[in-house]
């Protein structure tokens, strides 16, 4: 079985159509999906006293602001997500009476 | 024991008689003709839309463990094995985004109830489901023991209990909560905990706002509570010649425990079957994503918990009140509370931990027991059961379960059931690839995933049992060093579980050893709520790009027993009331069998089936065949069927 990386919530397989439908917006999520993991767990990147914000550390600060921005992040995930089950001109596998598959 | 603060008791009783009222009102709350559906009393009707599944997966995801032993994990020993938890639960959201909505959609079009009814169908293997479950109840256990060691940590700071040397009088209170707390989960089902949920996350909130813009204030503000932070961290332990802690992970291997613990423990949060109790008991497909992406506000608060550990170190009176209570850090949160607010915000910063306990608690239960009747008792007991068999089953097994974990937490020593805890996180992560890698593909073997799950849980338990301090000897943490480099146990053994299932699949592929039924249909993960019936056959046959086939008379057949409408007259049927016929979906194994009992398959060798193939289990896996993919395609132009037989 060919199944593409994973990539986002919803589509694949069945809607793989809706995912060569709308390249850009199935890349962003990908992209959003990952990000958001990534820059939690590369500890590098902000494991540092300086610079304070406040009286707060910069390793407490990042992350306690981290969380409503994952937050926002995948807001705009599950919004784009939306935008990809909306049928593509032309990408309808099944025509009539098909309408469930091709969100 | 100290004496007991009137006020604050007085408080936390009336908080918690409130909470025992709306649990048992909750049987009544959106009734249905009857609670004795496992749907039902299992997963609450699965009714539940984005404002209560929010409080209700919060409040299931942040037990009052978190509460108290976050704190103390930052209290003792600060960055790496405390606030990597803050890490942990922001992965998690887009963790869960991957794969939650498709189990959400599998689970609602098959009406499975529990992770491994779903391994069931998928993989068509009993032995395979039952290692789930069994692994899901075993985890869940020191858990639910858990919550009752943070009730325990608030009642002993609270001075509450007879000092009788008796353990047994000793938590006579704690022994009256849980009584109470399984009689109204026993009535009420998942009800309960979500209607609760409300006032716990009430409380939770009231207190963390309180105690962030208070505590600062009483004890010289944020600068003064990181710099004691830090300076416990540096000091030398005497016990161990090493620092206590750290306050920033700044050297590699830090960094590698603080994110391989982070992801590991963000892995396992969602395959515990309390959290899929929770996303399988919402209304639709969307609320989870909209959840996923709500929660995170709930996690802000934990970071702030997290930093009560710095509060409580820069609290001297909070300090010398640990010490004298043996070092004990579980009780650090507690003492800080005592000290820092007057009395009667001390009763409600305690409920709230309280409270926090018992939604958990019940979940868990609720769990444990749905994993129990579905997917042991009637599994390899009483096939037929029917739906109120089920949910009584349910029911008792949750008060056994409960009072199992009671007796855990009351007989065992304290450290050891938080150990198990730790434990527990190592061995549902070993569920992971089977659920979650069987939401996308089918590529892997049933038998290669079991063995795997088998060599996760074996190395996982050994490797933590091997974890040594100075001051323990074993269970003494959950990282340990691989190849020198300090890693979560659990995520070494999930991929040693995960090599080890991608080899053996290969190799069951080349001696084409038989995989069996997997009852699951592509479109089938990404279904909503309206569209949980089956779509009509010839949208499904477009999607599998079988156009070829579709349309013929034995699909729009077997379309149309799947669907549970229009079933030929056959022989009779042995569970008809397994049939949900509040979804209008029929697809479960027996009831399919009726309609389609003349359907003949023509590529299956006689040993192909489950692990034991005893009359009925053939049978049975013979009707399981008949409503699959693959045998609607017979002329044999479908992928899944040539890679599959």
């Amino acid at each position: 079985m060919t199944e593409p990386p994973v990539q986002s919530g919803s589509p694949r397989r069945a809607a793989a159509s809706a995912v060569a439908a709308h390249p850009v917006t199935s890349a962003v999520i990908a992209i959003l999906v990952i990000a958001s993991i990534f820059f939690s767990l590369y500890v590098p990147l902000y494991a540092s006293v300086t610079p304070k914000v406040g009286d707060f550390p910069f390793f407490y600060f990042y992350l306690i602001i981290y969380m409503p921005a994952v937050g926002i992040v995948l807001w705009i995930v599950i919004t784009l997500q939306k935008r990809l089950r909306q049928p593509a001109a032309g990408a309808d596998p099944g025509g009539p009476g098909t309408g469930e598959v091709t969100r | 024991m100290s004496h007991v603060n009137y006020v604050t008791f007085t408080i936390v009783l009336v908080l918690f008689l409130l909470v025992t009222l709306v649990g048992f009102a909750a049987a009544r709350w959106r009734r249905t003709e009857s609670l004795m559906n496992l749907n039902e009393w299992g997963l609450g009707g699965r009714s539940f839309g984005t404002f209560v599944a929010w409080f209700l997966l919060g409040g299931d995801l942040y037990t009052a463990y978190t509460f108290i032993a976050v704190p103390a994990a930052v209290f003792g020993a600060g960055a790496v094995t405390g606030f990597f938890a803050v890490s942990y639960t922001i992965i998690v959201f887009p963790i869960a985004l991957i794969f939650l909505p498709r189990l959400w959609s599998i689970a609602r079009t098959h009406d499975y109830i529990t992770p491994a009814d779903f391994v069931r169908g998928r993989y068509g293997s009993r032995g395979l489901s039952l290692a789930m479950a069994f692994t899901g109840i075993l985890a869940l256990m020191p858990y639910i023991a858990l919550q009752l060691v943070g009730i325990q940590a608030v009642l002993t700071v609270m001075g509450v209990g007879t000092s009788s040397t008796n353990t047994y009088v000793k938590d006579l209170p704690l022994f009256i909560a849980f009584l109470i707390l399984a009689i109204y989960t026993y009535v009420s089902g998942l009800r309960a905990p979500a209607l609760i949920a409300f006032v716990k996350d009430f409380l939770v909130y009231v207190m963390i706002i309180v105690a962030v813009f208070y505590i600062p204030t009483r004890i010289g503000g944020w600068s003064h509570i990181f710099a004691a932070g830090q300076a416990h961290l540096k000091a030398i332990s005497p016990v161990t010649h090493k620092p206590n802690g750290v306050f920033i992970p700044v050297t590699g291997n830090n960094q590698l425990a603080f994110s391989t613990l982070a992801l590991g423990s963000a892995l396992a949060l969602m395959v515990y079957p309390h959290s899929i109790t929770g996303v399988l008991s919402t209304k639709r497909r969307d609320i989870i994503k909209r959840n996923m992406a709500l929660l995170p506000i709930y996690s802000v608060m934990l970071a702030f918990v997290a930093l009560l550990g710095y509060m409580a170190l820069a609290d001297k009176t909070t300090v010398a009140n640990v010490k004298k209570a043996g070092g004990n850090a579980q009780l650090s949160v507690p003492y800080l509370f005592q000290h820092m607010f007057p009395s009667w915000f001390a009763g409600v910063a305690f409920s709230a931990i309280v409270i926090g306990a018992l939604v958990p608690a019940a979940i868990m239960a609720i769990a444990a027991a749905n994993l129990f009747t579905r997917n042991i008792f009637k599994e390899f007991f009483k096939p037929d059961a029917s739906p109120r068999l089920q949910t009584k089953i349910s029911q008792w097994t949750s008060l056994v379960v409960k009072f199992g974990a009671l007796l855990f937490a009351v007989e065992l020593p304290r450290t050891f059931s938080i150990n198990l805890q730790l434990l527990g996180g190592v061995w549902i992560l070993q569920v992971f690839p089977s659920i979650v890698f069987g939401l996308f593909t089918r590529w892997f073997h049933r038998w290669a995933l079991l063995a795997g799950w088998l060599a996760g849980m074996i190395f996982g338990t050994i490797a933590a049992y091997k974890v040594a301090t100075p001051t323990t000897s074993h269970w003494a943490g959950s990282t340990d060093l691989e190849f020198g480099h300090t890693v979560y146990i659990g995520l070494t053994a999930i991929i040693l579980n995960i090599v080890v299932s991608v080899i053996l699949t290969l190799i069951f592929k080349a001696t084409r050893v038989p995989e069996g039924a997997d009852e699951t249909l592509p479109h089938q993960y990404l279904a909503e709520q309206a569209e949980a019936p089956a779509p009509a056959p010839a949208s499904a046959s477009a999607g599998l790009g079988t156009a070829g086939t579709a349309g013929s008379a034995d699909d729009l057949k077997t379309e149309l027993c799947r669907t549970g409408s229009g079933c030929p007259a056959g022989p009779a049927n042995p569970a008809s009331g397994d049939a949900s016929g509040a979804m209008g979906y029929a697809a479960r194994s027996r009831s399919g069998a009726e309609c389609l009992s003349g359907y003949r398959l023509v590529t299956s060798p006689p040993w192909h089936g489950y692990l034991g193939t005893a009359g009925r289990t053939r049978w049975r896996w013979r009707a399981d065949m008949a409503s699959l993919p693959c045998s609607r395609c017979r002329a044999g132009t479908c992928s899944r069927c040539t890679t599959r037989w």
